[in-house]
C-alpha cells in the first residue's frame, strides 16, 4: 500500500512553534476525537475541540488559530490527557496554544499575572482580614502576603523571568 | 505524620472556614500541620501556565523549595493547586531542575525533589487511614445519604499524579463512608463540577446546563442529604450555582455542600460556626441533624 504524506507541501512552522511551547506530542494525534467525547465544554455552542485545534495547527492555519478563543474555555480537568489513546497530550497542546496566542498577541495575556506579581495571590486576601479573625485565624494567612520581605523576594524571583522582563507594564514595572 | 499545609488563594480569601476546618480536623487524626511561610499562588493553569512555562515552573519551584526547607511533604485541598504543584514537580525533576534552580538561586532557594505533594484525600485515606478517622468521631452521618464530588485535578493524568483509579475513584467515597454515611452510586458520579477554568465565565448558559445534568442525576437517583467535595473550586461552584439555577427556574431543590474536612470537623465536635460558617445553599438543617446524633 502506498503511504500518503498528508503533511507534504504544508507549512510546518506552526507545528514546530506549538511543539516548542509545550505541545511536544502533537504529531501523534490521528484525529480520533476521544478528546472531545468527554469534554465538559461539549455542551457549548462553541465547544473546545482539541481535535479540531490540532488539525488547524497541522494545516498551518495561523490566522484561524489566533482568532480561536475556545482554548480559554478549558476546565483543565485533563480528561482528554488521560484518555488520549495516542498519548498526544491534548491538554499540554491546549496550554501551548494559549502560550502561542499570548506571544502573537499580548492582549491574550491574562491580567491576573500582574495581580499575582503584586500580592502573590490571585485573590485579594487582605479583604478577608475581619472574617479570618472572627474564625480565630490569623488576619493574614502565613503566605507571601503576610510579610513585606516575602513579597519582595517573590517579586525578585519573577523579575528574573522572561515574561516579566518583556511585559513589564503588565506587572506595573516602568520600562527604563 | 507532619505536613506543610499549602493554602493557595481561594481558600484563605473566600472560604477561610475551610482552612479553619483543616487546621482543626487534621490534628484530631494525628497529623501535625505546619505552615509553609511565604508560599504563593501555585500558580493556577489559567495564570503563568497559560503564558509561559518557565515562569510557571519558577513559581511552582518557589512553593516546593519553601516546603523542602521545612523538610515536610505538602498537603493541599485545592484540586488545581495539587495538580499544578504535582505536574510542576514532575517536570522539574524530569529535565527542568537546573533551569528552575537558576531562578531560585537568585532568591537563595533551591529545590531538589526531596519533598512530595499530597492531596488531602490521599492523606486522609492512605496516611491517616479509616480507623483513625473513625476513632476521632463524636458524631456520625448515620442514616444520611451523601454523594461525593471527586476533584478532576487529583485523578488525571493518573500516571503522574493519581493515587486513585481515574475511571472509578473510591478514596473520597471511603473516607466519607468512614463517617457513617451511605454513599450510593449515581450515573454522573464521575462528571466534572464544571467550575474550573474558563468554561463558567465564557459560556454561562452551557455551563449551567452541564452542571444541572449532574445535579439532576444525583437528585433523581439518590436524593442526597448533602454533597461532600474536597476541592475549593468544586465547593464554590456546586454551592453557588444552585442559587443561580433556581433564580433561572432550572431547578427547584437545594442540596447542601460541604468540604470533607468541614463535615469531618463537625463530626469531631468542632464548632460549626468556625469550621462551616460560609455557604450560599443553607446547611443548618444538616448540621442540626448531625449534632442530634452523638456516638
Amino acid at each position: 500500500m502506498k503511504m500518503i504524506n498528508l503533511s507534504e507541501e504544508r507549512d510546518k512552522s506552526l507545528i514546530d512553534e506549538i511543539i516548542a511551547l509545550g505541545g511536544h506530542d502533537l504529531v501523534k494525534c490521528y484525529q480520533c476525537g476521544t478528546c472531545i467525547a468527554d469534554c465538559p465544554t461539549g455542551v457549548s455552542d462553541q465547544p473546545l475541540s482539541a481535535k479540531r485545534i490540532i488539525h488547524m495547527i497541522k494545516l498551518g492555519l495561523r490566522e484561524r488559530l489566533l482568532e480561536e478563543e475556545t482554548p480559554w474555555m478549558c476546565v483543565t480537568c485533563e480528561g482528554c490527557e488521560e484518555r488520549c489513546p495516542r498519548g498526544a497530550e491534548p491538554f499540554e497542546i491546549i496550554l501551548a496554544v494559549r502560550r502561542w496566542q499570548c506571544k502573537e498577541d499580548e492582549t491574550y495575556i491574562p491580567l491576573v499575572l500582574g495581580e499575582i506579581y503584586e500580592r502573590g495571590h490571585t485573590q485579594n486576601i487582605v479583604n478577608a482580614k475581619e472574617l479570618r479573625r472572627s474564625l480565630d485565624l490569623p488576619e493574614l494567612p502565613p503566605t507571601v502576603i503576610s510579610k513585606k520581605e516575602y513579597l519582595e523576594k517573590f517579586r525578585k524571583l519573577l523579575k528574573e523571568t522572561e515574561i516579566v522582563r518583556e511585559y513589564g507594564y503588565i506587572f506595573g514595572i516602568d520600562e527604563e | 505524620m507532619r505536613f506543610g499545609l499549602f493554602l493557595g488563594c481561594n481558600m484563605p480569601a473566600i472560604r477561610p472556614d475551610v482552612e479553619k476546618a483543616i487546621r482543626s480536623a487534621l490534628p484530631a487524626v494525628g497529623v501535625e500541620v505546619v505552615d509553609i511561610e511565604g508560599s504563593a499562588c501555585c500558580p493556577a493553569f489559567g495564570t503563568f501556565y497559560s503564558v509561559d512555562e518557565d515562569s510557571a515552573l519558577a513559581v511552582n519551584g518557589w512553593n516546593l523549595a519553601l516546603a523542602e526547607k521545612l523538610g515536610v511533604d505538602i498537603v493541599v485541598q485545592c484540586g488545581s493547586c495539587y495538580s499544578t504543584l504535582k505536574l510542576g514537580r514532575h517536570k522539574i525533576l524530569n529535565g527542568r531542575k537546573e533551569d528552575v534552580n537558576k531562578y531560585l538561586a537568585k532568591v537563595g532557594l533551591r529545590y531538589d525533589g526531596r519533598i512530595d505533594v499530597r492531596h488531602i484525600i490521599d492523606v486522609y485515606r492512605n496516611v491517616v487511614g479509616l480507623d483513625r478517622i473513625r476513632n476521632s468521631l463524636k458524631y456520625s452521618l448515620e442514616d444520611m445519604k451523601v454523594v461525593v464530588q471527586n476533584p478532576c485535578h487529583v485523578l488525571r493524568p493518573s500516571k503522574i499524579l493519581g493515587f486513585d483509579d481515574p475511571e472509578n475513584p473510591s478514596a473520597l467515597k471511603e473516607i466519607t463512608e468512614a463517617l457513617g454515611a451511605e454513599v450510593p452510586y449515581y450515573e454522573r458520579y464521575k462528571q466534572c463540577c464544571g467550575g474550573s477554568g474558563g468554561f463558567s465565565k465564557r459560556d454561562k448558559k452551557a455551563n449551567l446546563e452541564f452542571t444541572k445534568k449532574k445535579f439532576d442525576s444525583m437528585k433523581e437517583e439518590v436524593d442526597p442529604d448533602l454533597i461532600v467535595v474536597s476541592c475549593i473550586t468544586c465547593l464554590l461552584h456546586l454551592d453557588g450555582v444552585q442559587e443561580e439555577m433556581r433564580n433561572r427556574g432550572m431547578i427547584d431543590y437545594k442540596i447542601p455542600v460541604f468540604d470533607f474536612s468541614q463535615i469531618l470537623a463537625i463530626c469531631q465536635g468542632k464548632d460549626p460556626d468556625k469550621v462551616a460558617r460560609l455557604c450560599i445553599t443553607p446547611r443548618d438543617e444538616v448540621i442540626k441533624r448531625i449534632l442530634e446524633n452523638p456516638l
